[in-house]
């Protein structure tokens, strides 16, 4: 039990930016999968603290500036 | 900035669909011998009381008006949530993109004094001047621009004709299309309460919804309570389309009734697919025990959205029906986002295969469950629940295309599409 309030994390997706080039699948698969049009599905949990550096890496490497972390 | 004046030739006839009003006719009230002039207006209705925001808030909340453009969403919550200043807007929302739809152009054409009373008062409780109406069908248009000129405190109102479609119609694509920007829902949430027109706090409801305003402020709360459920007093209008039990009703038309009514009184007791809500409605075989209110509707999981309800006739093909709404609803994607712009083509071809027969009826259900929260606007939502529900609904009819490759019943496009041809 945590006496402090964590903040937790979610991904989110700005779709009209979105062009499904696929990177956040690879560099984040625990949490993204991909449709067969291959634009993503977000996995429906929130992103934990030991997914947390892969989760804005993703960020941080979309192509199309769609991906957040919020 | 001024009206947009529409050339003869944007002047498409449309067959107009009779209007009924059953029992006490509120928002139709006068307008049988058609359009009620500001006169005319003023002895069927008498003018609204002033009253100021909060006054205001408390009324509505009195008598629990719910947005009637889709989403009921508490006017009263909407109205606390706009600063009152010089720098708000108020936007009259009359796109009515959906084809099924013609309450609110029929509103607009019929009784337009009174959306302007009820988008008047709201802007004077504000403290602002700033009323713009969007509209798309072009009687209606020319209605409210008559309106306008018929009245000397609508000056500064801007009646703006606009036609971008389903989607185009929605809230926030409106509000970008009036700020000057492409008619597109934003991809990041705002609210037109913080961020509207022009990027100032916006007052953004459906026309019908300023109608009820302009009602309750000329009647008072008792008496626009004193018809319809204790959930949802008063009235609303409804578009009825399809096999209907009332000889009025053939040809479908626009209704108002006293919220409460059993569905079964208006579309027949009888099962079989009717559908609640429009093309981002729900499926349900035969009326059940639902009850007419946007409350009781919600928590029966089948939400009346823009009013729309439809039952299908026993000689039309169901399934081809759903198909040819679901290539329209493909068809109006804005193209903005991913999930839905190839999503929706998909499913509906996956439909289209169901149709002829292949065993595609999971592969339609998983393409549909995917698509939901994937876009920026609702459209995607609304295409999935429509599908999904037609899926569960027409369980029969799909055994007859899976076993003969059709049902023996030709389509005979009773669920309207624009932009499509006459009936197959």
């Amino acid at each position: 039990m945590s006496t402090t309030t964590r903040h937790e994390h979610t991904l989110a997706i700005d779709w009209t930016r979105c062009d499904g080039h696929g990177l956040c699948a690879q560099l984040l698969a625990e949490r993204v999968a991909l449709d067969e049009h291959g634009f993503p599905v977000l996995r429906d949990a929130p992103v934990d603290d030991d997914l947390l550096p892969h989760a804005r890496r993703a960020v941080a490497f979309c192509p199309s500036l769609a991906l957040r972390l919020e | 900035m001024t009206t947009r004046a529409l050339a003869p030739e944007e002047q498409h006839p449309h067959a107009a669909l009779p209007v009924l009003a059953w029992g006490t006719a509120r928002l139709l009230a006068g307008t049988s011998g058609g359009r009620l002039d500001l006169a005319r207006h003023r002895e069927v209705h008498g003018a609204p009381h002033p009253y100021d925001a909060h006054r205001l808030g408390g009324a509505l909340d009195a008598v629990r008006l719910l947005g009637r453009g889709g989403a009921a969403f508490p006017v009263a919550t909407k109205l606390r949530g706009t600063p009152v200043g010089g720098r708000t807007h108020v936007l009259v929302n009359g796109s009515e993109g959906e084809p099924a739809s013609h309450k609110d152009r029929i509103l607009m054409q019929l009784a337009p004094h009174l959306v302007l009373d009820g988008a008047l008062s709201v802007a004077r409780a504000l403290h602002t001047k700033r009323v713009t109406v969007a509209v798309q069908d072009v009687e209606a248009h020319a209605s409210l621009a008559l309106a306008v000129r018929e009245r000397t405190d609508a000056r500064r109102v801007r009646v703006v004709h606009q036609d971008h479609g389903y989607v185009g119609g929605e809230v926030r694509a409106v509000t970008r299309a009036v700020s000057g920007g492409s008619a597109l829902p934003p991809g990041r949430r705002v609210l037109p309460t913080v961020h509207g027109i022009d990027g100032q706090p916006t007052f953004a409801s459906n026309v019908e919804t300023f109608a009820h305003i302009g009602l309750l402020l000329s009647l008072g709360v008792d008496q626009f309570a004193s018809v319809g459920a204790a959930d949802e007093p008063g009235t609303t209008l409804l578009t009825m389309i399809g096999d209907l039990p009332h000889a009025a009703l053939r040809r479908g038309a626009v209704v108002e009734v006293p919220t409460g009514l059993p569905l079964s009184a208006l579309v027949g007791p009888e099962p079989g697919p009717v559908l609640v809500g429009g093309y981002h409605g729900t499926w349900s075989d035969g009326p059940g025990e639902l009850v007419v209110s946007r409350p009781a509707l919600r928590a029966a999981r089948v939400p009346l959205n823009a009013g729309v309800l439809a039952r299908l006739p026993r000689d039309t093909c169901a399934l081809g029906e759903v198909t040819r709404v679901a290539e329209w609803l493909a068809d109006q994607s804005a193209g903005q986002c991913g999930p839905c712009f190839f999503g929706l083509p998909t499913l509906a071809g996956t439909l289209h295969r169901l149709a002829a027969g292949a065993p595609v009826l999971e592969d339609a259900r998983v393409r549909a469950r995917l698509l939901p929260g994937r876009g920026a606007c609702s459209h995607p939502d609304g295409a999935t629940t429509f599908v999904l529900s037609a899926l569960d609904v027409l369980g029969e009819e799909i055994a007859a295309h899976r076993a003969h490759g059709h049902c023996g019943r030709s389509l005979l496009g009773v669920l309207p599409v624009r932009g499509a041809g006459a009936a197959a």
